[in-house]
């Protein structure tokens, strides 16, 4: 078995156990990405020397006997909205074209204390507003499972690095489903944590109030494993919770689902599903009941008839204000004008694509007095609707099956155009970022024709740990996901 | 300009008060609050610069410092309050927000009684809230204005400041009370450590909202002015708008809803902007901070925390010194200065003429000075000794004010200073004082003629007689001995 192959876990154990050396995990990393990266396109930056030079560190700590943490010599990429200190951290923006941050986001500082390896930074969709990872300076990153299609988006690139086996463990940002979905796309698992129980610190915002940390790997153990590193009080972020986590690996070792409560949700005759996609969500339920699960049909009335309206409303209304700050004063591309505002005007038209900028103006008009009494407050409203829809719906279940897209992963090039038809493929994930929920993408095998199926789990607020326990049991049912020899499929769809 | 007082129409004044908090760092970051004179953008740091991913952390001194100020203005410290962004582009801001409280503030609903021209008045404080400061541009003119620069440069040393803004109620009905009102809250913050409060520095910063009245009693078109460095401008800028308008109204024209500058070198206020062009702040929670959440318990600790507020210590001057209003109040202005006229009571001055000693030569002494009671030279015990020796007339007030001066100046003993006073503590009376009366009194035989032919009505002259008596014998005489001698010898 090549080290590509190998889960996180593996890799660090095989490093610990002498088998293989951390530089030997680094360069099969590289190599990897060298093979594939011009097909796929998933990283803007590639820190090779850097991660040589860490893993060689590494591996003279590991010879001199020292002990070492639980990621030591495991290779990883983070999205490139994460700022990582000395290193181009672009969020696949021109206006953050050439800027490089001066310290690390928490995040990174907790991966690299495990001792885990950054191999690169990986494409987005431009201040990870998108779905698709199409709308970046490097161009479109490409799903490795089909290269004819996309990898889902915001996170594409880091989904696209697991998938193609570049590593076994990713880092990426969720505002609405911008880790689920490309997991999803990509065949891979992954999953946003409650909201607060990583630290936001460090990374470039979309939406203060909905943006998590969220880790992509290819086994839910290693999901469990990277929780464990990351998510930690942070004084640096105070919508961070301090509490003390729970071992996020410990319910891993939950043998069956007897005395759980599984809800599937019910509420199809409204919306649009690709059937394989419902076909997996059955598969889903299936497994939970054979594992001892009491399965019920619940529908989900509020959450995913407004969920999307309200999440837009939310999102694009803290992003029109969390963007204000690149002004081409202080950092960033700074193009003059005749005056402020020419200034101002010039240089973030030239430097936001049209979709940030379609962001930017309606999250401004929703703040703008008299819409706000229309859309920003209802909206408020229709949250707090959701929040009591989800206490109940958890009061009555442990975890809660839904689909994490409606639609399989689309050829590249044919949603980009149509923003309202991109917004409706959230319309599963975003409810789930509202009620502030964690939320595992988990791969249901594949098709035929070797497209990725998926399912989303869910749980309470910080139920995080229960829910890994009750993923970990599905994915072993199912079995995990293969690395993908990046290729194209025959005639996309 | 006209007289405020003669304006034909009610006047109606409210204040925004923005105070610096005296804290030792940023509202959201570790960056020192000290930032005058600072080279241009070295008190900074990633968050007060707004580098992405960086994320506001709340100094909790500055919600300690609010709080305490909400209770010294009666207001009602709130269990749960938030922050909001104020969205706007300004080169000065770096996030494009301001990070502000809004709605739900820290502290609501309180009062600030003042006097006002020998009349008491209460000022309703509508609320106090939380809010960072902004940096500043610098226009490369001679006169530091933005007309005619070619570029600005900007300086975010004082970006992130915290400031409380304690919003009035519209309880002011002429400039001098706007005044007032201002000084009495200066001095609060003083007393509540709360802030230095200098309006020179921009520690302190008032904005006014002035209207005129209707004929019908309803009020009149309300328009802001900014831009008022000291009190003194603050009542010229309110003096001159209430000239303006009444002009305007009088011309059958009608006031315009505006924002207006105060210019302190043309004295004029000068339109700003207008409803039209008034921003749209788009107001929004802020998500990157948690709640400020202040339980019950933490309440009634800032209250015992408190001290005795201006008022609480001039009602017990009163009381317990028996001064007046007025005394106290000059006793009181600043707590350092009541500190040591009460430590100078306390080390066996009475304290009636410790008062005025306080009130009249220390006082004198530091204006004289430019200098500040709290690095006074002169101990309150000592001051205690000198006003003791008057009390007891071994000294005589003249000398002992010689003294007192030469003790603040130089670093002598009390002993040290008497003897070079040249004043003996040996005391000139009786028969030797009456000697001395008698020369001058020769010695000035025209002066005692007036006075005993009856030509001395208001007294001066033998004031005269008496000053030169007292110059004679250096202050070892006891005035009211010399005053009796004197009246004795010129009855005889």
């Amino acid at each position: 078995m090549e080290i590509y192959e190998l889960t996180a876990r593996e890799t660090a154990e095989g490093i610990r156990t002498k088998k293989f050396s951390a530089e030997d995990a680094a360069r099969c990393s590289l190599s990897r990405i060298a093979k594939f990266e011009s097909e796929v396109n998933a990283c803007v930056t590639v820190t090779e020397d850097l991660a040589i030079a860490a893993a060689r560190a590494l591996d003279g700590r590991i010879a001199r006997g020292e002990t070492l943490g639980p990621l030591a010599g495991v290779p990883y990429i983070a999205k490139d909205n994460f700022c990582t200190k000395g290193i181009r951290t672009t969020c696949s923006s021109k206006i953050l074209e050439n800027w490089v941050p001066t310290y690390n986001a928490s995040a990174i500082n907790f991966m690299n204390e495990a001792g885990a390896v950054l191999i690169a930074k990986s494409n987005l969709d431009e201040f990870a507003m998108g779905s698709s990872t199409e709308n970046s300076i490097i161009g479109p990153t490409k799903n490795p499972r089909d290269l004819g299609r996309v990898p889902g988006g915001s996170s594409g690139g880091s989904a696209a690095s697991v998938a193609a086996g570049y590593v076994p463990l990713a880092l990426g940002s969720d505002t609405g489903g911008s880790v689920r979905q490309p997991a999803a796309f990509c065949g891979i698992q992954g999953m946003k944590p409650s909201y607060g129980e990583v630290s936001r610190f460090g990374i470039v915002a979309y939406a203060s109030a909905l943006d998590q940390v969220s880790p992509l790997a290819r086994t839910v153990d290693d999901l469990a494993l990277a929780l464990s590193v990351i998510a930690r009080p942070d004084p640096n972020d105070t919508t961070c919770d301090a509490y003390c986590r729970p071992d996020f690996t410990a319910s891993l070792s939950l043998q069956d689902l007897k005395g759980k409560r599984i809800g599937v949700f019910a509420g199809f005759e409204a919306e649009q599903m690709d059937s394989e996609l419902y076909d997996a969500l059955t598969k889903a339920a299936d497994i939970c009941k054979s594992a001892g699960a009491t399965v019920e049909p619940i529908d989900l009335p509020i959450a995913v008839k407004y969920g999307v309206a309200t999440y837009y409303v939310t999102a694009l209304a803290d992003a029109s204000s969390k963007l204000g700050c690149f002004d081409g004063i202080r950092y960033g591309t700074h193009i003059e004008g005749k005056t402020l505002a020419d200034m101002y005007a010039n240089t973030r038209t030239a430097s936001f694509s049209e979709e940030v900028r379609r962001r930017i103006i309606l999250g401004t008009c929703l703040l703008t007095e008299g819409f706000y009494q229309n859309y920003y407050g209802p909206a408020l409203k229709v949250r707090t609707k959701m929040a009591l829809e989800f206490d109940e719906l958890f009061s009555r279940i442990d975890a809660y099956l839904l689909p994490t897209s409606p639609s399989m992963p689309y050829p590249l090039g044919t949603k980009e155009t149509d923003p309202t038809r991109l917004y409706l493929g959230d319309i599963f994930t975003v409810p789930i970022s509202l009620g502030g929920l964690p939320g595992i993408n988990l791969c249901m095998g594949f098709t035929p024709e070797s497209l990725p199926l998926s399912v989303q789990l869910v749980g309470p607020r910080y139920g995080d740990s229960d829910l890994l326990g009750i993923a970990n049991i599905i994915e072993r049912a199912v079995g995990r996901p293969d690395v993908a020899t990046p290729r194209k499929l025959g005639e996309a769809k | 300009m006209a007289d405020s007082k003669n304006s034909k129409r009610p006047i109606v004044i409210g204040l925004e008060v923005h105070i610096q908090l005296n804290t030792k760092t940023k509202l959201f970051c570790p960056c020192s609050t000290d930032y005058i004179g600072k080279t241009p953008n070295t008190n900074v740091c990633p968050v007060c610069l707004a580098v992405p991913g960086t994320l506001p952390i709340l100094n909790d001194s500055a919600v300690a410092l609010g709080a305490r100020m909400g209770l010294g203005l009666h207001c009602a410290i709130q269990n749960y309050s938030n922050f909001h962004r104020k969205n706007y582009f300004y080169p000065d801001l770096s996030k494009a927000y301001q990070i502000t409280q809004y709605g739900l503030t820290i502290a609501v609903g309180g009062y600030l009684d003042i006097e006002s021209d020998g009349k008491p008045r209460r000022v309703r404080v509508h609320h106090l809230h939380l809010e960072e400061d902004a940096g500043k541009l610098v226009h490369p003119t001679v006169d530091g204005r933005l007309t005619g620069a070619a570029y600005s440069l900007v300086d975010y040393n004082r970006g992130g400041v915290p400031l409380s803004e304690i919003v009035s109620e519209p309880d002011m009905s002429s400039p001098a009370e706007a005044r007032d009102y201002v000084v009495r809250l200066r001095q609060l913050a003083r007393y509540l450590d709360v802030s230095d409060g200098e309006m020179e520095s921009g520690s302190l910063r008032v904005d006014a909202n002035i209207s005129l009245s209707n004929a019908d009693g309803s009020l009149g078109t309300r328009v802001e002015i900014k831009n008022m460095n000291s009190l003194k401008s603050l009542e010229r800028a309110l003096e001159y708008e209430i000239a303006r308008q009444n002009k305007v109204l009088d011309s059958g024209g009608r006031i315009v809803q505006e924002t207006r500058l105060w210019d302190d070198a043309e004295e004029v206020t000068r339109s700003m902007r207008n409803k039209e062009t008034a921003s749209d702040y788009r107001y929004y929670p802020e998500m990157d901070l948690a709640p400020i959440v202040i339980t019950d318990e933490q309440i009634e600790g800032f209250k015992r925390a408190m001290p005795e507020l201006p008022w609480e210590k001039r009602d017990r001057f009163m009381k317990d010194f028996g001064l007046s209003y007025e005394e106290v109040e000059i006793l009181t202005e600043q707590k350092e200065l009541a500190r040591y006229y009460e430590d100078v009571v306390a080390a066996g001055a009475p304290p009636a003429r410790a008062a005025n000693w306080v009130r009249m030569e220390v006082l004198r002494v530091l204006n004289e000075r430019g200098a500040d009671i709290s690095n006074f030279s002169l101990s309150p015990s000592i001051l205690a000794e000198l006003v003791k020796k008057v009390e007891n007339k071994e000294l005589s007030s003249t000398i002992a004010k010689d003294i007192l001066d030469m003790l603040s100046q130089e670093n002598i003993s009390l002993e040290e200073a008497i003897k070079r006073s040249g004043a003996s503590t040996v005391r000139l009376t009786g028969d030797l004082l009456g000697e001395v009366i008698d020369r001058i009194c020769a010695a000035n035989s025209d002066v005692v003629e007036t006075i005993k032919t009856g030509q001395d009505k208001k007294g001066g002259k033998v004031k005269f007689l008496q000053g030169l008596v007292m110059k004679e014998t250096r202050g070892q005489a006891d005035p009211s001995e010399v005053s009796s001698l004197l009246s004795k010898k010129l009855e005889g």
